[in-house]
């Protein structure tokens, strides 16, 4: 009677949580279908559009979200204000990258097709339904999966925050499970959890047929391979698009026959055209939208500096020096879990996909992993395994814990965005790399590697963004089993998160600052370089020619 | 270690058919190919029971209609794909595997965008292990023979489909190989570099200074074939088979204008014209 009740429970929390996350799918895509309708049609806006798209996908915006979500909580307010609250910091986590995907199909319909629907006459709702929307069905679909499980990610989390004492909170699966890890009931805990998993690996085994049966429906075949670069970084979500969806298998069919990714000489000097003439604009708009951002967050920053006591100023910019000493760390963190996931996505990247069996298990196990929430699992995790790793590892244990979170959470994109580059390396290269018997420590160095480096930069930053999701959640878990608290010693998300829980707003506000400031700075001046460089040198797609 | 077994295992093998070979007198023939067929996972049959041989000093064409199955064939011929029935031989040893004694020349010249000619040539060598300064000198030396000096510090971009293509061979050449595969190596060049190349590159391959000893190239441009091989085979028919076999008899330099290049011309079409009623893209000469 009991497991009943819990049953139904169960269901309603995962129903409840999997609409907040569809939700924001679908405000994203339809947003993006009219913004990028407009982007299309006006260069100023474009611009800016797309410049913006740029630095927030390339920011962690979720976490400097306690700013953000205070805002949030104190404008709106009331119930209202927390539903809108989660929904909207989940949707800045997903939004990018398929506004992105959106707008990137529209920019490269055919122009043919266009000409078509000019002749045609279409009005806008009938240019939209008949022309644009199909067309950017199959990257939106190729989307989906990675969207799906970020979206997830965020959700469990943000079901609960805090801000100052007063705890918000909204039903959900993220919520239930915490309840239930808190209360002790881990059975239902785990009950709930391999409910939740059933449900995330039906949704993804259902999103990889979607995108597939899309890719089939409204794929054109000259779009193949042809522009992933075109304009603006490529990126891993968006690369997605066609190669996630097409069945290992089909994609090795292909192995022989001519590869599909010819691009005419015309159209390269039409887009080398195009490039040159948007380059100078957007490099300033760029800058110059990295600086509204920072106005924006100082505003943000200084309403909720302003709404505590003025005389807090002096004290919160004395704490400087050690913000940024804890910041250091985090970034120590940050490297050493990018360099974690860059070697295991290397080698077991390379490893899918030299192993066409492996790789068609292989892969979707993965997918199906990373679309799991760590935030729901990670405390039981934690609880079952805690003793046996504080023998081992003794201080470095909370540590530990905190690097595993940032793993398990960011891992996948750059697991996924290596594979991807893998898989479209032109299949000479791979001829070439067996005719002249390469070992495999020269096939790295020589090919795999740099033939994959756009891939790896943009999964890379994915990576990052994410990691820094997950230090803002595991360097300060009160209470995350059995009343343990997992927290590090040093490190500015937990800086970040005990000012919260002092209800020391004002110290919020300064230290998400201060991290803005240096992730934007960063994001501008490495991320946007490294992008600039792949694209410039490292296309493995241009290595193969066509006159 | 069972790579170490595995490698003794092979070379034992290999030796009892290099004996069989060498007994079995190979006649001269450095790349054969015995019954071979080549079907695909999903059954599909490409072709089958092929047999085709290229001697020493040989240039042997393979011609037919757009895909009849050329550049599988000489992917079986390389070893990078395996027939499921037949063998294909280098010296009378079986290939099992892709090795740098038979070098592919791929249609769609691929280079790596993020290496210099010269280090886009070294790639050809790294198996061998060898020195820095010797791997230079002689991919300096394989860039003089196609005709690059001077363009060793050259990115890809920077240079032509033809220079490109001229660093492919190159770096084929670096490799040391006895037998060179070329899959359609002028089709993506526009007239005028394909001409100039065609007309170097019998004197590049044949040089005295690469131990290279046959070339098999596909193509479906006759008279590129007819300019060039010494002998053809004929692909056509689903599944594919040898229809014929055409020596082309005729001194180099050949000259399109001759006659007899006309009459082999004519011949060829001759042979591919019976079945290619069902290809439409077969032959543009
Ligand atoms: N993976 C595959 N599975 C099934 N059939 C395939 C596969 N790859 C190629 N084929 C088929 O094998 C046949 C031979 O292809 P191949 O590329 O060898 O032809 P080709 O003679 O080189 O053509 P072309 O002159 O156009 O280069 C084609 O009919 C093609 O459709
Ligand atoms: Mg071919």
């Amino acid at each position: 009677m009991v497991k009943m009740l819990d049953l139904g429970v169960t269901l309603f929390a995962i129903l409840l949580t999997l609409s907040r996350v569809f939700i924001t799918i679908i405000l994203s895509i339809v947003t993006g279908w009219f913004l990028a309708y407009v982007a299309i049609k006006n260069k100023t806006f474009e611009n800016v559009y797309i410049s913006l798209s740029e630095i927030l996908e390339s920011v962690p915006v979720i976490s400097f979200f306690p700013v953000v979500l205070i805002f949030f909580v104190l404008v709106i307010g009331g119930q209202l204000g927390i539903q809108l609250a989660v929904i909207f910091l989940v949707f800045t986590a997903v939004v990018w990258n398929i506004w992105m995907g959106i707008y990137q199909a529209f920019k490269t319909i055919p122009e043919n097709l266009l000409e078509v629907s000019e002749n045609y006459r279409f009005g806008f709702l009938g240019k939209m339904a008949r022309l644009y929307i199909p067309y950017s069905i199959p990257r939106i679909s190729a989307n989906l999966i990675p969207s799906f499980a970020d979206a997830l990610f965020y959700i469990t989390v943000s079901e609960v925050f805090s801000i100052g004492t007063k705890v918000f909170q909204v039903f959900g699966i993220g919520t239930l499970i915490a309840d239930f890890t808190a209360e002790g009931d881990y059975t239902d805990a785990l009950y709930a959890l391999g409910i939740l998993a059933v449900f995330t690996t039906l949704i993804t085994f259902l999103l990889r047929e979607y995108a597939e049966y899309s890719v089939q429906k409204y794929g054109l075949d000259t779009e193949e391979r042809e522009s992933f670069l075109k304009r603006g970084r490529i990126r891993v979500r968006y690369t997605a698009r066609l190669y996630s969806a097409k069945s290992a298998i089909s994609r090795l069919s292909k192995y022989l026959t001519k590869p599909p990714y010819f691009i005419s000489r015309r159209e390269r000097d039409k887009e080398d055209h195009e490039k040159r003439k948007i380059k100078l604009p957007n490099k300033i708009i760029g800058r110059g939208i990295g600086i509204v951002i920072l106005v924006i967050l100082s505003y943000l920053t200084y309403t909720v500096v302003s709404s505590v006591s003025p005389s807090t100023w002096s004290y919160i910019i004395s704490t400087t020096p050690f913000d940024l000493v804890n910041l250091a760390y985090d970034y120590a963190r940050v490297a050493f879990i990018a360099l974690l996931s860059f070697l295991f996505a290397v080698f077991l990247g390379y490893y899918f996909a030299t192993r066409p069996i492996a790789d068609r298990i292989g892969v979707p196990i993965i997918q199906s992993i990373a679309a799991f929430p760590a935030p729901a699992y990670f405390p039981l995790l934690y609880g079952f395994t805690y003793s046996y790793v504080s023998s081992v590892l003794g201080p470095f244990t909370n540590e530990f814990y905190v690097i595993l979170l940032g793993f398990v959470s960011t891992f996948y994109y750059i697991f996924y965005s290596f594979w991807l580059g893998v898989k479209n390396l032109p299949s000479e290269y791979w001829e070439i790399m067996k005719n002249y018997k390469m070992g495999f420590r020269t096939r790295m160095r020589r090919v795999l590697l740099p033939g994959t480096f756009p891939y790896i930069v943009a999964g890379l930053s994915s990576t990052i963004n994410s990691a820094w999701g997950g230090l803002a959640i595991g360097e300060y878990w009160p209470d995350i089993f059995a009343g343990h608290t997992l927290e590090v010693k040093i490190g500015l998300m937990k800086a970040i998160a005990l000012a919260d829980n002092h209800g020391d707003l004002a110290l919020v506000g300064w230290l998400s600052l201060i991290f803005a400031i240096v992730v934007v700075i960063y994001s501008i001046l490495f991320t946007r370089r490294m992008m600039d460089l792949a694209r410039e040198k490292y296309v493995a797609e241009e290595g193969v020619y066509a006159a | 270690m069972t790579n170490i077994l595995n490698c003794v295992l092979h070379y034992r093998k290999l030796f009892k058919k290099l004996n069989r070979g060498l007994q079995g007198n190979t006649d001269g023939r450095i790349l054969e190919a015995i019954d071979v067929g080549f079907k695909y996972s999903n059954g599909v049959i490409v072709f089958d029971d092929i047999n085709l041989f290229a001697s020493d000093g040989e240039l042997v064409a393979i011609a037919g209609p757009s895909g009849v199955g050329k550049s599988t064939l000489l992917r079986v011929l390389g070893g990078f794909i395996k027939p499921y029935k037949g063998e294909v031989r280098l010296l009378g040893k079986k290939i099992v595997e892709p090795t740098p004694k038979i070098s592919l020349i791929h249609q769609s010249i691929a280079t790596f965008p993020w290496y210099t000619a010269l280090d886009n040539v070294k790639l050809g060598i790294k198996y061998k292990k060898l020195p820095k300064d010797e791997e230079d000198k002689i991919a300096r030396k394989m860039l003089e023979i196609v005709g690059l000096q001077g363009f060793e510090n050259f990115y890809p971009k920077q240079l032509s489909g033809g220079m490109r293509q001229r660093v492919t061979i190159a770096r084929a050449l670096a490799a040391d190989p006895v037998v060179l595969l070329m899959d359609e190596p002028f089709a993506h060049l526009d007239e005028l570099t394909a001409e100039g190349l065609r007309h170097e590159i019998y004197s590049i391959l044949f040089n005295e200074e690469t131990p290279l000893k046959s070339v098999v190239l596909v193509s479906h441009n006759l008279s590129e074939i007819v300019e060039l091989s010494d002998r053809v085979y004929v692909l056509n028919g689903s599944p594919a088979s040898v229809i014929g076999e055409v020596k082309i008899d005729l001194d180099r330099p050949r000259n399109p204008r001759d006659s007899r290049f006309q009459e082999y011309l004519d011949e060829l079409y001759a042979l591919l014209t019976p079945i290619s009623k069902t290809v439409k893209d077969g032959k543009n000469a």
